[in-house]
């Protein structure tokens, strides 16, 4: 089942760096947004006392992270709805493989692809003279927590493209991203949001996990770190594959 | 008397025609027509409450009174953008073709088109309107600072619906819709659209300066942080005409451009 699914992870990512159109934009735009958040709330971050990082720019690292690693991993599960679509994923089915392995094997390639997404954000921002905090083991600790929330948020994903069988519906998901993404502290740090807002995102995983990431760049090293940044999107991935695979069980199962 | 001898359509009649038929699929399709309805809403929503903190050192004491203006005229852009999509589905379905054959005049294939998207454009800028005066927004503008921003939104969406319908004549796909939608995001972006110039720095803030979208933003802006007044209006009133006759423009000249296939 390993070669297996190594295989098809391997497949997966040879398929998504064919596809440069539809990885592209989950680069360019947290990177974007990232370098306008740092020219419209560069200024007023040094004002607000006890900002939580040295700039704007170092503390928006984690937030382009998870933002690209969201978008990619929408992306992926898109991908499984078209090879649903087209015909190839019942090729997949009728071949002498672990079933579990197709879809599998596309979730580790999600947990690569989230991996090197948040080491290429991170070089960026170093680049840009951001200083991780967490030396090497903080370098690490982002570039696996990007990976586990690729792998989380692929796998959630991947239910909906194996139930549906749509890629439409799956885009159609994508909103919840967008909504779970904004109503948290990837953009500004929760210490200054009040009312409904501040408690919407107190209980957003996403914030958590988030300035869990965000920590590993503007702070030593220390455990808590790792079990959000790292923890939570674990949690959440074992639910979130669980369900892809009933999903596929439940597919496979259909008349 | 054959057709060509028949009497002179004039371009109010099928431009007429041509918004209702626009309006009609808001109904059928609602799919299409709703997110551009409530992401404005829940763009307001989401930035007024993220970025409260960095507005009030603005000394904007309520955040809704800064990003509702952006989300109305973001809303009306994108909503009216969305005439762009429904053109290249006209276009690739053949329906175009059989317009340009009826006897009217070409000019009511821009002036239907646009008239529409700026009446669906209103949809967005009413919800969210109303969706920040509930939320406790202020209006020291009173009604003309409403109306301020009515005429500021719905002047982008022309401009949107303009941009989009010159793109889908000329490209005829749906390869269009991401440049459509490309343009009018970084217009608004590059503006002061998060932040006052005064507190912006780096590379976007040159760029913002110089944006006539800003302009446009503070007209839109004034009624909710103060009286409306002609020096912060007839900036975003020449912004916006300039704009209107250019992208007007270019949509006619697109739809030449299918003529000339």
């Amino acid at each position: 089942m390993i070669r297996e699914t190594l295989a098809f992870a391997r497949r997966s990512l040879i398929g998504r760096l064919r596809q440069p159109e539809s990885l592209a934009p989950s680069f360019v735009f947290p990177l974007f947004f990232a370098a306008l958040g740092v020219s419209s709330f560069g200024k007023a971050a040094t004002r607000l006392p006890g900002f939580p990082a040295d700039s704007y720019l170092a503390f928006s690292a984690a937030g382009a992270v998870i933002q690209g690693v969201l978008f990619g991993a929408t992306a992926a599960a898109s991908d499984l709805a078209t090879d649903i679509e087209g015909g190839f994923w019942e090729r997949m089915v009728a071949s002498p493989v672990t079933r579990s392995s197709i879809v599998v094997g596309r979730l580790a390639s999600s947990f690569v692809v989230g991996a090197v997404q948040a080491a290429v954000f991170l070089a960026v921002f170093m680049a840009f003279g951001v200083r991780v905090h967490g030396g090497i083991g903080g370098f690490v600790g982002v570039v696996v927590g990007g990976g586990l929330i690729g792998l989380a948020v692929a796998g959630l994903f991947a239910g909906f493209a194996i139930r549906s069988g749509s890629s439409e519906a799956v885009q159609g998901a994508f909103p919840l991203v967008f909504v779970l993404l904004f109503l948290s502290s990837a953009f500004f740090p929760r210490q200054y949001m009040s009312g409904w807002y501040r408690h919407v995102a107190d209980v957003n995983p996403t914030s958590h996990v988030v300035e869990g990431l965000r920590q590993f760049v503007t702070r030593p090293l220390g455990t808590q770190q790792f079990a959000t940044a790292w923890g939570i999107p674990a949690g959440v991935a074992v639910v979130s594959i669980g369900f892809a695979l009933r999903s596929l069980h439940r597919r496979l199962a259909a008349p | 008397m054959s057709t060509l001898d028949g009497p002179t359509v004039s371009t109010a009649a099928p431009a007429r025609a041509l918004v209702a038929r626009n309006l009609r699929r808001v109904v059928r399709l609602p799919s299409a027509f709703f997110p551009a309805l409530l992401m404005p809403v829940f763009q307001a929503i989401a930035f007024s409450g993220a970025f409260a903190a960095a507005i009030h050192l603005a000394g904007i004491r309520n955040s809704l009174d800064w990003f509702v203006p952006l989300a109305a005229l973001q809303g009306a852009g994108f909503g009216a953008m969305s005439i762009g999509f429904a053109t290249i589905i006209d276009i690739q379905s053949g329906f175009l073709d059989r317009l340009r054959m009826a006897p009217m005049p070409r000019r009511a294939l821009v002036a239907g088109p646009l008239a529409a998207a700026v009446l669906r454009a209103v949809f967005p800028v009413v919800l969210v309107t109303a969706v920040g005066l509930i939320g406790g927004m202020n209006v020291p503008g009173g009604w003309l600072g409403l109306a301020v921003l009515g005429v500021a939104a719905l002047g982008v969406g022309f401009v949107a619906a303009g941009w989009g319908l010159g793109l889908a004549y000329r490209m005829r796909s749906m390869a269009a819709a991401p440049l459509m939608q490309f343009a009018i995001f970084t217009a608004i972006f590059l503006s002061a659209s998060q932040m006052p110039l005064a507190l912006m720095s780096g590379w976007a803030k040159p760029i913002a300066r110089v944006n006539p979208v800003t302009n446009i933003l503070r007209m839109a802006r004034q009624g909710f942080l103060g009286r409306v007044t002609w020096a912060h209006t007839w900036p975003g009133l020449l912004a916006l005409t300039g704009l209107g006759l250019v992208t007007t423009l270019w949509a006619r000249r697109g739809l030449s451009s299918v003529d000339r296939i």
